[in-house]
């Protein structure tokens, strides 16, 4: 970095960035449209699509080949690329507001109990065997026991008004280690029918349908710009929370406020695609490895590259074992955690250069 | 702007911290708090920074109560510089004095403008930061990030800057640039100093009104002449200190003059005849193993009048640069009379003080036990012609006991009821 930057390059620089990243963005979309079992990119069983009928597929256009390949776009593909890229920015920006708010890179979104919570609301759906009236059941359960369990952490860590984070952390890592217990339980306890369950613990985006796109959209939206909006605030907030007050922002506010939306948009992210691990974590902290730790770069920039990284890990985990499905989750920690290890230590071997 | 604090008083749940608190801080004003640990400095300062909450109109800024403004007003007229700053995660020094400008934003969408940048300048500039302004402030020295901060401190154009211990983790010349920096914001652009400080020296030297806090309540709150007394650092902090002055600034300076436990008070009496700051060693050994000491003939300005002083031991004393005369001489000889024992420490005799040395020949004469201290490597200290090395000599011949160090001495006094 140049010592004369004025305010004026850096911002350019970082709208390069950012255009740089949306068209990847872009890239990963259309991939994943193409990416599948029915479609020009895969293995081509039972069927392979040429790439002109695919796009004229995804362009709906009903007049060429079979009607089926409309609909498997248009009812499937698509709607489960949108769900993907919604819940990698979720997580992403949920993340990086946790981080901010604990002062700590290792906290994730599920900190505060979120997938936990919504792991004992999804196994208790279908135990009680909700989910065989309607599909809706599970995600619906996994949404509110996630908002009640983030409820009873937050409750543990606040005294008096004000929010202790390292309680809140520590109460967040004793209330999942309960209720993963709760669930292991539940699992053993039913046996064989909980296999079913078991895509959902490892996060899976196979059940993606529109409705879930549509619910997932305010969340993730809303919330990525609630999270950006006060980046300024939550920069002062890593210099600490009395720092934060003496700077004119709000910490305790703040940490509340934080605290809701991350928790808004993980529980949706959850309830419709089960517990996808790493991209929380690891998505703004690659961002702050490449760009720092301004969240007016972080936010967006971890919004945009979750939902890149997501789709195309989704992509990936549709056509990596031949007529059979990874949980995406999978995908996601093996992935993300090698090519995470690199940038952390080209960051190190960086650092000690300069 | 003119701070005033009315009757605060401040608890952590039952446990009271700030009792009954009133002060003012006038515009441009450097005013150093201090006390021990856990008198209540830091907590002072957040209820000034509304970071604890306070009972209203107890802080008034400009007349007006403090809880009436909102929270970046508040950032807006103090801005706070921490004992340490420390984040692990990677901001340049250049973004962290921009979060100065966070109270001054407006909009939550609008981003810094030239203006903004400029005030972020002008204040690295200030405090001699610019030239690591894009570093990473994690890798920064403590000096270099208190420097940084101290600009996003400026970069708020706040009223008042507010310190806690700005120089606690600085080496001494760190700690004097340190103050140095923040006496010239004082001064040259006015803006007015509440600091934290834990060294009584920089305090007295730096700040023009010292609050002394202990135990939460305000014990005094002065000028640092006024306020830094033996008795006031005796009963505050319990230790018992010399102020002196600096002979160059004039400002008051403390030295800490931590006596060992007296075991007995046992009252023998004993004259030191001293002078030039020879009798300060003695006179601390006599007086630390209970005996009752005097001493004489020195000038007032003599730095053994001090040590006499501060040792509150009874001392004759002459004005300064004038011969003994009779009236000392015979004060002198009377405090002879009462004593057991009568101590020559190796002053330098000149014409002026060559009567200490008939006194001790008249305490040897009187029948007293005279104890010439003379260590092994001893500075010529005869400036009378070779007199003063024959007499001395002479006593000896007569009888008195030629000690190596002040230590030996006390071996050499019998104790009264011993």
């Amino acid at each position: 970095m140049s010592s004369s930057r004025s305010v004026g390059e850096v911002r350019a620089s970082r709208r390069l960035y950012l255009a740089c990243l949306m068209a990847m963005l872009g890239g990963a979309v259309f991939l994943g449209f193409l990416v599948g079992t029915l479609g020009p990119i895969g293995p081509g069983e039972p069927e392979r699509i040429t790439f002109d009928e695919a796009i004229k597929a995804i362009f709906g256009m009903r007049d060429t080949g079979p009607t089926y390949v409309v609909s498997v776009f248009w009812d499937i593909r698509i709607p489960r690329v949108l769900l993907a890229g919604l819940i990698g920015a979720s997580l992403a920006c949920a993340g990086a507001a946790m981080q901010a708010v604990f002062r700590n890179s290792m906290a994730d979104p599920f900190i505060i109990g979120v997938s936990s919570g919504a792991a004992v609301g999804a196994a208790s759906a279908g135990l009680i065997g909700l989910t065989a009236l309607s599909a809706m059941f599970a995600p619906l359960f996994a949404f509110v026991c996630s908002i009640i369990t983030v409820f009873a952490v937050y409750w543990l860590g606040v005294y008096r008004g004000r929010v202790y984070v390292d309680t809140l952390l520590l109460s967040g890592v004793a209330v999942a280690a309960f209720l993963g217990a709760v669930v292991s339980f539940l699992i053993y306890y039913a046996g064989q029918d909980y296999h079913q369950l078991i895509p959902w613990l490892l996060g899976s985006l196979s059940t993606a349908k529109w409705s879930y796109v549509y619910l997932i959209a305010f969340p993730a939206f809303a919330g990525s710009i609630v999270i950006f909006l006060y980046g300024r605030d939550l920069n002062a907030l890593l210099l600490g929370e009395e720092t934060a007050h003496n700077l004119g922002a709000n910490p305790e506010f703040l940490k509340k406020l934080m605290l809701a939306v991350a928790a808004l948009m993980t529980a949706g992210a959850v309830a419709f695609a089960g517990i996808i691990g790493f991209v929380g974590l690891i998505v703004p902290h690659m961002m702050r490895l490449i760009f720092g730790a301004d969240h007016r770069m972080l936010v967006p920039a971890s919004a945009m590259f979750g939902a890149t990284f997501l789709i195309l890990a989704d992509a990936l985990s549709r056509v990596v074992i031949p007529a059979e499905e990874l949980p995406v989750g999978i995908i996601t920690a093996m992935c993300g955690g090698p090519f995470f290890l690199y940038l952390l230590r080209r960051s190190r071997t960086r650092g000690e250069a300069s | 702007m003119k701070l005033e604090v009315k009757n605060l008083s401040f608890s952590y749940g039952s446990k009271p911290i700030l009792k009954d608190i009133s002060l003012e801080v006038k515009e441009g004003e450097f005013v150093a708090l201090m006390g021990p640990n856990g008198s209540g400095k830091t907590t002072l300062l957040r209820c000034l920074t509304r970071y604890l909450p306070t009972e209203s109109r107890t802080i008034l800024v400009d007349m007006k109560p403090l809880h009436t403004l909102s929270d970046r007003e508040v950032a807006k007229t103090f801005a706070v510089v921490p004992q340490s700053s420390a984040t692990d995660f990677q901001f340049t020094s250049h973004d962290v004095v921009m979060m100065g400008r966070i109270p001054h934003i407006e909009s939550r969408l609008s981003g810094e403008n030239k203006h903004d940048e400029e005030v972020a300048r002008r204040a690295l500039e200030r405090t001699g930061a610019s030239g690591f302004a894009r570093r990473p402030f994690s890798e920064l020295s403590g000096g270099e990030r208190q420097r940084v901060i101290i600009a996003r401190a400026l970069a708020q154009e706040p009223r008042a800057l507010l310190l806690d211990e700005p120089t606690v983790y600085l080496d001494v010349s760190g700690q004097f640039d340190m103050m140095d920096l923040i006496k010239r914001l004082n001064k040259e652009e006015g803006i007015t100093i509440v600091a934290v400080l834990h060294d009584i020296n920089l305090a007295a030297r730096y700040s023009d009104r010292i609050a002394l806090l202990s135990e939460g309540r305000l014990e005094a709150f002065g000028t640092p002449e006024d306020v830094l007394t033996p008795e006031m650092i005796q009963s505050v902090y319990g230790v018992e200190v010399a102020v002196r002055r600096d002979p160059f600034s004039r400002s008051v300076f403390v030295m800490p003059r931590r006596s060992r436990v007296v075991a007995r008070r046992h009252g023998t009496r004993v004259h030191v005849l001293c002078g030039g700051g020879t009798g300060g060693p003695v006179m601390k050994v006599l007086v630390e193993h209970g005996y009752a000491v005097s001493a004489g003939v020195v000038n007032v300005l003599d730095s053994d009048y001090e040590n006499a002083k501060d040792l509150r031991v009874p001392v004759v004393a002459e004005v300064p640069f004038s011969q003994i005369g009779e009236e000392a001489h015979s004060d002198n000889l009377k405090l002879v009379d009462e004593s057991v024992a009568v101590v020559l420490s190796p002053f330098p005799v000149g014409p002026g003080n060559f009567r200490n040395l008939e006194a001790a020949r008249y305490a040897l004469d009187g029948g007293k036990k005279i104890l010439v201290l003379k260590p092994e490597k001893c500075p010529d200290i005869d400036f009378v012609g070779g007199r003063a090395d024959a007499f001395i000599k002479n006593l000896i011949t007569s009888g008195a006991v030629r000690v190596l160090g002040a230590e030996e001495l006390v071996s050499q006094i019998p104790k009264a009821g011993s």
